[in-house]
């Protein structure tokens, strides 16, 4: 079945509900995965498919390793400051 | 099919049309230069990373007037932001709270990684691939 192009265009023009949650933050990672090929698909002098998906697979799980230990360190210090 | 530019004269004007065709569709100056695996691979990056921030935060999140540094980097995605930015002007695409900035968020990094890939394109059309490779590299 094919998909209501209109219905498609319509979800364009509508925010969607996205809570003040810790579950908002996971909004992050799609762009982080992004942010990782790009950067390794510029950066590679030698395309080669293979190394390639191991290199973004590495790069975006260092990065948000770094992302989440950032939040922890500013949580400890928001909470050392306002605690 | 690989442009092969002879003079200075005519690497120049080969070096501004990659840098122009990688703005107006992302991937499209690799895909000039001969490198199709990296244009499919930039080009649906690009793509999805500006389509879900429009999804997430509504065509809004694109306001040229009220926001107008976001609107840079949002149009270095390509030219056709510019039509969307014509539709927003009139003010009826509301968008407001953490949807309004995660879709803008998405939507600028979507332009900035896109320069990115403009700058690269151009650096490796300068280089001469798509003259001396003439052909894209395969995987071992």
């Amino acid at each position: 079945m094919m998909p209501d192009p209109v219905g498609l265009l319509a979800s364009f023009t509508a925010p969607i509900h996205i809570g003040t949650t810790h579950a908002s933050l996971l909004w992050m990672f799609p762009l982080l995965a992004a942010i990782s090929v790009i950067y390794k698909v510029t950066k590679m002098r030698v395309f080669f498919f293979g190394r390639f998906a191991r290199d973004v697979l590495v790069l975006f799980i260092t990065i948000s390793l770094f992302m989440i230990g950032a939040m922890a360190a500013l949580n400890v210090i928001v909470w050392y400051v306002t605690g | 099919m690989i442009i092969k530019p002879r003079s200075k004269v005519e690497h120049g004007v080969f070096l501004v049309i990659v840098g122009l065709l990688a703005w107006a569709v992302p991937g499209a100056g690799h895909f000039l230069i001969g490198e199709r695996k990296r244009a499919a691979i930039i080009c649906v990056t690009i793509v999805a990373t500006f389509a879900l921030g429009l999804y997430v935060g509504s065509i809004g999140v694109v306001d040229p007037i009220n926001a107008r540094l976001w609107y840079l980097a949002q149009i270095l995605a390509s030219p056709l932001v510019g039509a969307i930015a014509q539709t927003t002007r009139s003010g009826d695409y509301v968008s407001y709270g953490r949807p309004f900035d995660v879709g803008q968020i998405y939507t600028s990094i979507a332009g900035l990684l896109n320069l990115l890939c403009i700058l690269s394109a151009v650096y490796m059309a300068y280089q001469g691939r798509g003259e001396m490779i003439g052909e894209e590299e395969h995987d071992a």
